[in-house]
């Protein structure tokens, strides 16, 4: 009787979603077509956050490091469509959007933060806010434009992604609904990993399961990885109902999305949460109505109440959205990092295994720059941003 | 502002029993509860009361053509329910719905029914398979072909009626009631089957009355229904003009060199009905899939009761059955309703009726069993999902990329995604998609709101 063969690839990378599959993207653009990589995913491609997420591609220009890293990955995401397209690609650039009179302070504050990294940014009275939105509220005391952002259809950059990747790299191969159940190490060292479809032997894992990445880690006796579920609801409207044709955000949203959590995030009870409005046009002329946060574990219960909430406030700036029917609403967990920092890079404690998680709510505007950080640290070449605020190692201490 | 706060400026009405859909089953459920003294409101989408099979034809035609028996059953079911106490809203979409709690959108406001007991009659849908051609103007399922054929609206004057199952048989008469030509009438199901349905129809009262008035009917008019042939595909410029039909053998798979083409200016397809569980399902009942009764029904116990113990169904959406089903289950579960609320014990025989007549629905439905080879019908570019304008082969390569599931199918290539949410082509999507024909949908997940409705809506719910 013949042994029973045991497939074996060079790398496999644990988990489907945006980041999943950008590592791979990167990953098959950096090492020679021969290598084997198999990606899994326990469901769908895309099937998790990034199916169930807004697709904004953002620059946060609160510190240098975070401007570079995200205007970076606009870059990558920009060089993907060229390369591939077929997502949904719009450069709407963004519109922050001011109501109380405090916020209209914040105006000048965020368009210094732009300038100060050599971007621009252009504050709007109210005629040239109505000029650009026909749409909003006449009675909005003004905005803040950047030009620089854009929307996608994160299920289909996935999609994109990955077409790309099995182009360059014939040896890519993609397995859905074919969960890691387990690891094999020999030592300190990993030598392959169990799925629902048998083992694979390998030397190296990327973890790529955004808020079950704690999971795959606890499988390998690891100390928990800081990622906690961070729950968002979102309606989506009729096709030709949007009254908006740019990406909007109230300009508290940075505050409120990228300031600390005012909260314990491992509690699973108790967060009343918050939300402030995002508002995204869609291709098909619906329009997809954010953004909440809350903390409460993996529930994916809609939260009526802060679902009203936000629509309210959308409604505040864009009355016309009162009469778009509303065709579906749905909840998505964000992997929250408790620094606030994606985890990106090799995880000391078990050679062989490496960690792309952790990104909160912009796991798609960031996923090109992890994907290729992560591909250019596995091969071993210069990475082409600083990994060191990123590098995962930074929790053991 | 905190709209939490707020109580929402829709209004709410209280009642005993808050019943959805006033087809037969809601109808004879909501006459039964008011007769024995509690309070009941009716909640149903179309503009009268009588749901898909005893709706009401607009009073504008009144008296087009003459009805089949069991509508003077639903006329006096429909008088009896005028009488009896119980009140009717119509036009209205229930969107969202909890245990003792169905919200409701009429016109441009806001409601809440709050209620002791809920129950469930949304009925149907027409089952619909895609085929080429199926999109263009004049083409509808066999249920719309009906209710215009009706209500005297049908729009067009040569009309092929093609599918399976005995909904075709009323789709027919009505067409011919309206006074268009029926071209040609086709059964997907072998001759056999239909040989198999009569001792069924012949054994039963009702069902046999009914089906004579339609073979005379079909008779007096020298149409045919031929057997083991299908719609291959429609074509036409602006609106259909042609039709191919042909041969398909005992699966349902097109036998291609027997097509032929046929002019006709309006068809109506219809293979089967899908009950209609979103509600249910919001409501946390528990369901389960029965091929022979349509895909996924709700669950019920001996007296309609679903597994969440406040709400009860009746009628198709506990699996597809026919009017007489409904009428029966409808009873049986205001009689349950009766004994929650007030004590009154079940009559053992309306059990026993429900019982025998879901027995008899069984045995023709098995008849015509689902004809998984349907599914060649469609080429690589024929659209899918209508809503999304998604064709066949892109939701081969959603499968194949992102995986076989009806969620990564639907992530893939959006199908499912629209305002229908899946319901037009669900049922039929992940076969197609897989190249699986007869393969069982996955549950699809529901979300508030079960149909769409105005952001304004949501925003005045009441809360509670
Ligand atoms: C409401 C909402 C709005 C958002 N809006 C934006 C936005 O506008 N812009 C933006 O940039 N970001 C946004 N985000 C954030 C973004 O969606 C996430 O950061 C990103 O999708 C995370 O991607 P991921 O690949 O890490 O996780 P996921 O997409 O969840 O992928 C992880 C995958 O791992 C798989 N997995 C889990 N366990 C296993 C196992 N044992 N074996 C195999 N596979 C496994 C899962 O099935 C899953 O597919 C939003 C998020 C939410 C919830
Ligand atoms: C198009 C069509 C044609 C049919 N023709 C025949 C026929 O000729 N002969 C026959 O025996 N059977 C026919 N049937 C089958 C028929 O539905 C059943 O025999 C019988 O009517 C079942 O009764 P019911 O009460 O379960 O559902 P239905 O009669 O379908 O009544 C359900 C009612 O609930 C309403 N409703 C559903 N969901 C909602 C919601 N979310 N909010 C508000 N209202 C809602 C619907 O508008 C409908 O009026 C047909 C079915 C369909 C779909």
């Amino acid at each position: 009787m013949a042994a029973p063969m045991v497939e074996t690839a060079d790398l496999v990378v644990a988990g489907g979603g945006i980041v999943g599959c950008a590592v791979v993207h990167h990953l098959a653009q950096l090492l020679p077509p021969q290598t084997r990589i198999v990606l899994l995913d326990r469901g769908p491609i895309a099937g998790a956050t990034s199916g169930s997420c807004m697709g904004h591609l953002m620059v946060t220009p609160d510190t240098p490091q975070e401007y570079a890293f995200t205007a970076t990955s606009l870059a990558l995401w920009r060089e993907l469509q060229q390369q591939e397209g077929g997502f949904d690609y719009q450069p709407t650039g963004a519109l922050y959007l001011a109501d109380a009179p405090e916020d209209v302070e914040l105006l000048p504050v965020l368009q210094r933060q732009f300038r100060d990294n050599g971007d621009r940014a252009d504050i709007l009275d109210p005629a040239q806010l109505r000029e650009l939105e026909p749409g909003l509220a006449p009675d909005l005391p003004g905005a803040l434009f950047y030009p620089g952002d854009g929307v996608v259809l994160p299920m289909a950059a996935c999609a994109s992604m990955l077409r790309h990747a099995q182009r360059t790299n014939p040896n890519v191969q993609v397995r859905p609904d074919c969960a890691v159940t387990g690891f094999a190490t020999d030592g300190d060292r990993l030598t392959g990993v169990r799925t629902a479809q048998g083992p694979i032997a390998t030397g190296s894992v990327v973890n790529t399961a955004g808020v079950w990445a704690p999971e795959l880690t606890a499988m390998l006796r690891q100390p928990p990885l800081p990622i906690h579920p961070r729950a968002g609801n979102l309606v989506v409207t009729g096709h030709h109902s949007t009254p908006i044709k740019t990406q909007l955000l109230e300009v508290s949203y940075l505050r409120f999305a990228h300031g600390a959590a005012q909260v314990d995030p491992t509690r699973t009870t108790g967060d009343p949460g918050g939300h402030a409005v995002n508002m995204q046009p869609q291709t098909h002329g619906g329009c997809l109505i954010g953004s909440t946060r809350q903390f409460r574990g993996l529930d994916r219960t809609l939260n009526r109440d802060l679902v009203l909430r936000s629509l309210a406030r959308a409604c505040r700036y864009a009355p016309g959205l009162r009469h778009a029917p509303i065709v579906r609403t749905w909840v998505g967990l964000r992997p929250y990092s408790v620094d606030k920092h994606p985890l990106i890079g090799p995880w000391p404690p078990v050679r062989g295994l490496w960690i792309a998680a952790g990104h909160e709510g912009l796991g798609i505007s960031l996923a090109p720059v992890t994907g290729r950080l992560i591909a250019q640290q596995i091969a071993g070449v210069p990475t082409a941003v600083d990994a060191t605020p990123y590098l995962p190692a930074r929790f053991l201490r | 502002m905190n709209a939490a706060a707020d109580p929402g400026a829709g209004r709410v009405l209280d009642a005993d029993v808050g019943v959805v859909g006033a087809g037969p089953a809601g109808l004879a459920a909501a006459g039964s509860l008011a007769r024995a003294g509690l309070s009941v409101v009716v909640l149903d989408e179309g503009q009268r009361a009588g749901g898909q099979i005893f709706r009401q034809p607009s009073p504008r035609v009144a008296g087009c053509g003459a009805a089949p028996p069991s509508h003077r059953r639903g006329r006096g079911l429909l008088a009896a329910f005028a009488q009896s106490g119980a009140r009717l809203c119509s036009g209205v979409t229930v969107w969202d719905a909890r245990p003792g709690r169905l919200w409701f959108e009429q016109a441009a406001e806001s409601w809440l029914v709050r209620c002791e007991r809920v129950l469930l009659a949304p009925g149907a849908y027409d089952r619909s398979i895609p085929f080429p051609g199926w999109t263009l103007p004049g083409v509808v399922t066999a249920g719309a072909l009906q209710i215009m054929g009706r209500a005297g609206v049908v729009p067009g004057k040569r009309a092929l009626v093609a599918g399976s199952g005995p909904l075709l048989l009323p789709t027919v008469a009505a067409l011919l009631g309206a006074g268009v030509q029926v071209v040609a009438a086709l059964e997907a199901s072998p001759r056999s089957s239909a040989w198999r349905a009569l001792p069924g129809l012949l054994g039963h009262g009702g069902r046999r009355a009914e089906a004579f008035w339609y073979l005379r009917k079909l008779l007096g008019a020298r149409v045919r229904l031929r057997s083991g042939w299908t719609l291959f595909g429609c074509e036409g410029e602006d609106r259909v003009q042609r039709a191919l039909i042909g041969k398909v053998d005992a699966e349902g798979r097109p036998r291609r060199d027997t097509a032929r083409s046929i002019e006709v200016d309006v068809v109506g397809a219809g293979f089967g009905l899908v009950p209609s569980i979103e509600l249910g399902l919001l409501l946390g009942c528990r369901s389960r899939c029965d091929p022979r009764r349509g895909g996924h029904c709700l669950d019920v116990d001996g007296e309609q009761r679903t597994s969440v113990p406040t709400v009860f169904a009746a009628g198709e959406v506990c699996g597809i059955g026919g009017a007489e089903v409904a009428i029966a289950e409808g009873e049986l579960a205001a009689a349950a309703i009766v004994k929650d609320l007030r004590g009154v014990p079940v009559p053992p025989a309306l059990a026993v009726a429900a019982a025998r007549e879901r027995r008899a629905a069984d045995r023709l439905l098995g008849c015509f069993p689902p004809l998984p080879g349907l599914c060649d019908l469609a080429t690589a570019d024929t659209i899918v999902c209508r809503c999304e304008d998604v064709r066949l082969e892109q939701t081969r390569a959603a499968a194949a990329l992102h995986g076989r599931s009806l969620r990564a199918i639907k992530v893939g290539c959006r199908a499912g995604m629209g305002p229908c949410q899946g319901r037009i082509c669900g049922p039929s999507l992940q076969a197609l998609a897989n190249g699986l024909p007869g393969q069982p949908a996955d549950l699809p997940v529901v979300q508030v709101p079960v149909k769409p409705v105005r952001v304004q809506t949501v925003l005045d719910a009441p809360r509670g």
